[in-house]
């Protein structure tokens, strides 16, 4: 196994997830330092979908230890896993899973209103993360009228509010073509290059390759594989 | 080669109705094992709707339908008309029978009223009897039926006049003489019940001829009698011919049709309305239901589509899928409805004079219940089904699987607004849900509505029954002392009846006595039995119960309770004629009281002097001073003398407590039903936003505040349920308190609604709101994330 120098935003140790028989992860420890950029790969069924849920607190395992910014997830209710959400975890999804009666900016501010700060001040810092993700234009369009590309950098928006410790991509290009798929991996690299841990969950090895610094692959519920990643340019 | 015959949905033979309503069947079983708590939710509201509007139906039609069926069986006489001896002659008045507009007579039958003191323990025996003479219970008119015994044969024999058939035989009533002075010894042969109740009794005409007869009866059909004014029509042909003055009163059958439904037309403005709401409710929550089964199905619906169903299956596997909880409910509401009419038409007929009419509910209630039930659910689920019918296969396939969003454009500004507001942002966003769809907003508020309405009504109901109960009870203690008598194996009170008021009036702690004595009296031109209550002393408690002219203080002055006045068609104002023994007192109505039995009048000493001088008071109402003991007072009339029967008067408060508890029933059904239909909104808009939630609950959103957002988003809907609400209960409460009938409410027993009593109403609301949405809320705040997020 690969051990990082940086401090380690992730721990997971032994971690398994049994959906009755069938096991979805079976043992998976995993580091990830602060500041980089994983990526996990492999098939369809392997446990990519699950490992990011361990971590992202929004499932539970069976065995083991999840601990993501130093919190140790098995410990906390579900309050607890909402209020760990709420500060520490970004996440950006496949189908960008924004609310389709909200405006952009309103759906950028929505995770700085969950934790009670005023709705001004809020939409103030949404708009910053709108500008710099050069769609502040689109601050006042509702999410039926964005191109897919600007529906994930929305959704990018969203992720970074609470100036996460560490940001989940699920395929965030697994929706969007090739334009705006260059466009979303293109802000991933910023992001990460600003300082920002990111953990990739893809299918696509061109965007492992672009945005991460290591490569995970999962095979059968196990980390089968753990290498360092040239970034290509 | 495939030998399996080639029918299924998707080859276009199965699009014939019938061929594919298999496929049809299995689909909408499948919905309705799918959707098992919307199922049981469908099957109880339909059973509740069902059963109320059964039983409002059945009270409706058991208001008139025995009657009529029994008028027209009996060949009822439209007019009984009494004419005066002395003027025509009996010639005369068989002549009219072919009088223009006459369809049918019968008599001249000569009849007489004749006293029966209370000897015996046959109520129908008792008090002024008009006795009719006739040969048969026969003839073209008020064909009288015979219940028990025989008709009457001889002199000395009489058949009594059962004013309702359905009251057992009681054991020596047939044979019993019945002795009156001046008059020979009567036996009864016979019982029957008379729908025209042209008599109270009858002997033969021989025997009739004896007694003296003070005049001679006809009774006739007409051609035309559906109004006073037929029967007005009617009896001035009858009489053109006639010397005048020969009429000496008519009686009128659509004054028996009001008497016969009037205890039950009382119930009928509550009855109905809760029929209505009821109806209303069951009609918005199938709606609601089929709505958002349509909405959240629509993938479903692309794939049923996909694989061949057409539209038209589309629709009836919906249709069906609501269709069998609603028959389950149907059914067991019509069942419960049977079961539960017979106490609700026994409380609503109470007293009613019946003849031979049968009181129950018709066959056809049932059957319009059990067939239009599931057409108005049907109907209902239609609209919304019929968007199923509409949605292109590829547009449900491509965009309707679970967790689909609201058709955007709706409500955005208010949930920009919202969003930029100072409230929590799980509120805010609760707060907007409403707009997205407001449609099922509409139904949802509208079932919200529904229950503050009849919150509001029972509220209001319950003060007024209340305020009703307390007028009625005495403010003060207060105590009756009946004299006993020896015909019912009682001592007579040694003192006589001055005597015995000034005794009560020197006992410790009495303030006001009246002495009364109840006289039954026969009521000239009305069929029904009456008494009069006369009084002299201090003013009866009752005299503050004048709710409109005032209480009876001269001679020939009568109160009457509002069902008295009703029965005969009477109002304040109007001149009757008391007849006793021969005598005839005129009176006039000054008073009308707010409630009490329509058999009694209440009148002065003076005009029970001129009806029949001697009469003695035989019951003493004694009203003590505040505080004093009633007890102790009750001892000491005991002790006084044996022959008085003091007794407490406790209030009686079982109207009051029955309307309070009928509707308390009521009205826990509805909010039961109004909280379902929030509960299935919330359930709804937990299914549609799946995904939204799952979201929010990634970003951070806690359980407890995915609880209150979607407690909110009813919430809001609730407060604004009880500001609509409200006016509407008011409305129906003032309904209801001035079509009563048989209770006159004072306006101040109407106006009852202040700040503290409108409360609860306005909190009814959110709490309908709150308590149908907590559970599913609380479902939606344990949501699993990731299957909804990850499952696209």
């Amino acid at each position: 196994m690969l051990r990082v120098s940086q401090e380690d935003i992730v721990r997971l140790d032994g971690v398994r997830k049994h959906y009755g028989e069938t096991a979805a992860l079976d043992g998976v420890s995993l580091r990830i330092g602060a500041g980089e950029a994983v990526a996990v790969m492999g098939p369809s069924g392997c446990g990519k979908s699950t490992l990011l849920n361990m971590i992202a607190g929004l499932d539970r395992p069976t065995g083991g230890t999840v601990v993501v910014a130093g919190e140790d997830l098995g410990r906390l209710d579900e309050t607890g896993l909402a209020l760990f959400r709420r500060r520490h975890i970004g996440m950006i999804f496949q189908f960008f899973n924004l609310i389709d009666d909200l405006p952009a900016l309103d759906n950028v501010a929505l995770p700085a209103q969950l934790t009670g700060v005023p709705a001004r001040q809020a939409r103030r810092r949404a708009l910053e993360l709108l500008d710099e993700l050069g769609i502040a234009g689109r601050k006042d369009a509702y999410p039926a009228v964005l191109s897919g590309g600007e529906r994930q950098r929305v959704a990018v928006a969203r992720a970074l509010m609470n100036r996460p410790a560490l940001l989940l991509a699920d395929e965030p290009t697994g929706a969007l073509d090739s334009r705006f798929g260059e466009q979303v991996m293109d802000l991933l690299i910023d992001l990460n290059q600003i300082g920002q841990t990111l953990l990739i969950v893809t299918h696509d090895p061109q965007l492992a390759t672009r945005c991460a610094g290591r490569l995970v692959e999962l095979a059968d519920g196990r980390v089968a594989r753990e290498s360092a990643l040239e970034r290509a340019e | 080669m495939n030998s399996w015959p080639n029918t299924g949905p998707g080859t276009g033979v199965g699009t014939r109705w019938g061929m594919g309503m298999g496929a049809v069947w299995r689909a909408a079983r499948a919905a309705v094992l799918r959707r098992r708590l919307q199922t049981v939710v469908t099957g109880l509201v339909v059973l509740c709707g069902t059963t109320t509007i059964m039983l409002t139906l059945g009270l409706l039609d058991a208001a008139t339908t025995p009657f009529d069926r029994a008028f027209d069986e009996q060949r009822g006489a439209h007019a009984v008309a009494s004419f005066d001896i002395a003027k025509v002659s009996k010639e005369a008045l068989a002549a009219t029978a072919r009088r223009p507009g006459v369809e049918a007579a019968a008599g001249p039958f000569e009849q007489v009223v004749v006293s029966f003191p209370r000897t015996t323990d046959i109520p129908e025996a008792e008090g002024p009897l008009k006795l009719v003479g006739r040969a048969d219970p026969g003839g073209p008119v008020d064909r009288v039926h015979p219940l028990h015994g025989r008709w009457a044969r001889a002199p000395g024999e009489i058949v009594l006049n059962l004013r309702d058939a359905g009251r057992p035989l009681r054991p020596g009533m047939l044979g019993s003489r019945l002795l009156a002075p001046g008059v020979p010894p009567l036996t009864v042969v016979g019982l029957a019940a008379g729908m025209s109740q042209s008599a109270d009794a009858w002997v033969t005409p021989a025997q009739a001829a004896a007694l003296r007869p003070s005049g001679v009866q006809m009774l006739y059909r007409f051609d035309s009698a559906s109004t006073e004014q037929d029967v007005r029509a009617g009896l001035d042909s009858v009489t053109a011919e006639l010397p005048g003055g020969a009429l000496s009163v008519a009686q009128s059958h659509l004054e028996l049709r009001r008497a016969f439904s009037a205890s039950a037309d009382a119930y009928l403005p509550f009855m109905t309305l809760f029929g209505v709401l009821g109806l209303l409710v069951a009609v918005l929550m199938v709606a609601n239901v089929v709505s958002g089964a349509v909405v959240s199905g629509g993938r479903h619906i692309g794939v049923l589509k996909a694989v061949g169903f057409t539209p038209s299956q589309v629709v009836a596997v919906y249709l069906t899928m609501v269709s069998v909880p609603a028959a389950a409910g149907c059914v067991t509401g019509t069942l419960l409805g049977n079961v539960l009419a017979g106490p609700v038409l026994n409380t609503a007929f109470q007293g009613v004079e019946s003849g031979s009419a049968g009181i129950g509910i018709s066959p056809w209630v049932s059957v319009v219940c059990l067939a239009g039930m599931p057409l108005v659910v049907a109907a209902a689920a239609l609209v919304p089904a019929l968007r199923a019918h509409r949605l292109p296969a590829a547009r449900a396939l491509s965009a309707g699987g679970a967790g689909s969003a609201p058709l955007r454009g709706r409500g955005l500004g208010v949930q920009r607004l919202l969003g930029g507001s100072r409230l929590p942002r799980p509120v805010s966003l609760g707060l907007g849900q409403p707009f997205a769809r407001p449609g099922r907003t509409a139904m949802t508020m509208a079932a919200v509505v529904l229950g503050v309405v009849t919150v509001t009504l029972t509220t209001g109901l319950t003060s007024t029954m209340i305020a009703f109960a307390e007028a009625e009870a005495s403010p003060v203690p207060q105590v009756g002392v009946r004299a006993g008598r020896p015909v019912f194996q009682q001592t007579a009170p040694k003192l006589d009846d001055a005597r015995i008021e000034a005794l009560l009036r020197s006992l410790p702690g009495a303030t006001h006595v009246t002495a009364k004595v109840f006289v039954d009296v026969h009521l000239s031109g009305h069929a029904q039995r009456s008494a009069v209550n006369f009084q002299r002393g201090d003013p009866s408690a009752l005299a503050s119960q004048v709710v409109e002219g005032r209480w009876p203080a001269g001679p020939g002055e009568v109160a009457a309770p509002p069902s008295f006045l009703v029965q005969r068609g009477l109002a304040v104002g109007d001149r009757i004629t008391l007849e006793l023994d021969g005598r005839r007192v005129p009176a006039l109505i000054v008073g009308q009281i707010m409630s009490g039995d329509p058999r009694f009048l209440w009148s002065t000493w003076a005009t029970l002097t001129a009806l029949a001088p001697g009469t003695g008071a035989d019951h003493y109402e004694v009203r003590l001073a505040a505080g004093a003991d009633a007890d102790a007072y009750a001892a000491a009339v005991r002790a006084a003398g044996p022959g008085l029967h003091p007794s407490i008067v406790r209030p009686d408060t079982r109207a009051a407590a029955t309307v309070v508890g009928v509707a308390s029933v009521f009205t826990t059904l509805l909010i039961v039903v109004a909280s379902l239909g929030v509960f299935n909104t919330v359930l709804l808009n937990t299914r549609e936003r799946r995904r939204d939630l799952g979201m929010l609950k990634s970003i951070g959103m806690t359980p407890r505040q995915v609880t209150i957002m979607m407690v909110t988003s009813m919430a809001a809907l609730g407060v604004a349920g009880g500001l609509i609400g409200i006016p509407g209960g008011m409305a129906a409460h003032r309904l209801i308190v001035d079509n009563v009938g048989v209770v006159v409410f004072p306006e101040s027993m109407k106006d009852i609604w202040d700040a503290p009593l409108l409360v609860l109403p306005a909190l009814s609301g959110v709490l309908i709101a709150v308590l149908g949405a907590l559970v599913p809320a609380r479902s939606a705040a344990r949501l699993t994330i990731a299957a909804v997020l990850h499952n696209e």
